[in-house]
């Protein structure tokens, strides 16, 4: 299938089943939405229309549109190669919107022991399979407040992966207020990638991430971070920020980072059901506007030689994933999983501690198959709702926990994040071919 | 007029499981599959990658 969209006055057509960007006049837009879409046609003469036709079928003999969706079968693994550690939940912040309960995922505020998590690294390499490369992410609550037992835990999983032969890639997410030089000089050794919570503007990272005691956060963090980018070389991080109902205008809290020195960033939609802060089918199109926004502003700074990389807007469409990952999601309860302070694992840190989705324990070391089958059956197939979607081989039918969340059903996919993804494609692919232009 | 933009080149190998967690990435709750590289592919251009 074809999609035909427009950025501004700037005309696309993507073709999913080559996975092509093109781009084309208004004439042309027009004429295939009327053709394909059921749009109205337009009043082309004899000689464009001609042009037209020839240009598609050029295109379509290159194999590079309209050329037919290959349904191809999921990645099938029962490799363990993810998984996400709940090293604390437990936080000393207090931000409302936070999906885990302000870290303490509807439980007592618990840490892991080193005991549990060392059987958490053993369950991943025994479980690993052929996988040479492995992945590791500190998560929480805050994983800074167990900062000594990530160490260890650090220094167990090297000495048994070079043992076994396997590499340890790790990631932490912080809220960066107890990163202090010790912690920098740490993740800097140690950590593939580092997540950094901010915001953006300061009034709008204080309205939600507050201290226990109800001060904002921002100035307590924002110098650590700068800090740690600066002496963070070429390594990956990225400075992530959550925006809400509250600032719909995001696009200046990802500009006040990309000015304050940070040059790779995201900023995410609240997942969140309190009213004044969630988002709504009614804030979809300043939301999408927003992006445009976003986009505009993205691409002004590229010209200006400050170009920054916006997470969302890297859709990689020549050398990225093959069609088998692309049909397979994420991976979460199948090769990827989530281990809470006690043990217990769970598909994936959005599910932590629902007990219907409860896997097995690492003091076990078994998943139980039903659940596990479920999740490794989970594609882009059986999301009915998702075939004649445009983005799907993008984004692959969405996120199971966020499907389930909103609507009830893995593979329902919630409308309010599909038209926030498909916007993002879109600006993503008009970035991609003007960055394009202008290099050429 | 239309203008080709971006095709995927073709790849080698297709299938062999060792992409990265999606997850694992920036975003923790909308993750995008298609902004994810192949990882084969980055190793082939970036041998001194340390995810060999």
């Amino acid at each position: 299938m074809i999609h035909v969209f427009n950025y501004k006055d700037t005309y696309y057509i993507y073709d999913t089943g080559s996975g092509s960007l093109h781009e084309c006049d208004k004439d042309t837009a027009d004429y295939l939405k009327s053709e394909y879409e059921g749009g109205e046609a337009p009043a082309l003469s004899e000689e464009k229309k001609a042009e037209i036709l020839n240009d598609i079928k050029e295109l379509k003999d290159k194999g590079l549109l309209f050329k037919e969706e290959v349904k191809t079968y999921p990645l099938k693994s029962s490799e363990v190669k993810a998984l996400c550690l709940h090293i604390c939940h437990d936080c000393n912040l207090r931000c409302r919107y936070c999906f885990a309960d302000e870290g303490a995922y509807h439980s007592e505020r618990e840490f892991m022991s080193l005991e549990t998590a060392k059987k958490a690294i053993d369950f991943l390499i025994d479980n690993s399979g052929d996988r040479k490369v492995l992945e590791a992410d500190f998560f929480g609550g805050e994983p800074l407040m167990c900062l000594d037992t990530i160490k260890k835990v650090v220094a167990y999983a090297r000495e048994r992966g070079d043992k076994a032969g396997k590499k340890f890639l790790f990631t932490t997410t912080t809220n960066a207020l107890l990163l202090d030089d010790d912690a920098i000089d740490f993740f800097n050794r140690e950590m593939e990638n580092v997540v950094l919570s901010l915001d953006g503007r300061k009034e709008v990272h204080d309205a939600i991430r507050k201290t226990k005691n109800g001060k904002g956060s921002f100035d307590y963090v924002i110098n650590n971070i700068k800090k740690f980018v600066r002496s963070r070389g070429d390594k990956s991080y990225y400075v992530r920020g959550t925006f809400t109902s509250k600032n719909l205008d995001f696009s200046d809290d990802v500009i006040f980072l990309a000015e304050n020195g940070f040059d790779s960033i995201s900023m995410e939609p609240v997942v969140t059901d309190i009213d004044d802060l969630a988002i709504k089918d009614e804030h979809l199109p300043a939301i999408c506007a927003e992006y445009e926004n976003l986009c505009d502003k993205y691409l002004e700074k590229y010209d200006k030689g400050e170009g920054f990389n916006f997470f969302h807007f890297n859709i990689d469409l020549e050398g990225g994933v093959c069609l088998q990952k692309k049909v397979s999601a994420c991976g979460a309860g199948n090769e990827y999983f989530s281990v809470v302070p006690n043990g217990d694992i769970y598909p994936c840190h959005q599910f932590a501690g629902e007990k219907d989705f409860l896997m097995g324990n690492v003091y076990e070391g078994r998943l139980n198959p039903a659940i596990r089958e479920k999740f490794a059956s989970n594609c882009l197939f059986t999301r009915e709702e998702c075939g004649d979607c445009f983005a799907k081989f993008i984004c692959s039918g969405g996120c199971s926990a966020n499907n389930y969340h909103f609507t009830g059903d893995m593979n329902t996919p919630y409308k309010a994040t599909c038209a926030m993804m498909k916007k993002r494609i879109e600006c993503g692919m008009h970035v991609l071919a003007q960055k394009k232009s202008r290099k050429s | 007029m239309i203008k080709t933009i971006s095709s995927p080149r073709e790849k080698k190998v297709t299938g062999c499981g060792e992409c990265r967690s999606t997850c694992q990435s920036a975003c923790k709750t909308s993750c995008t599959v298609g902004n994810q590289s192949c990882e084969r592919i980055t190793r082939e251009e970036n041998p001194e990658k340390t995810n060999k």
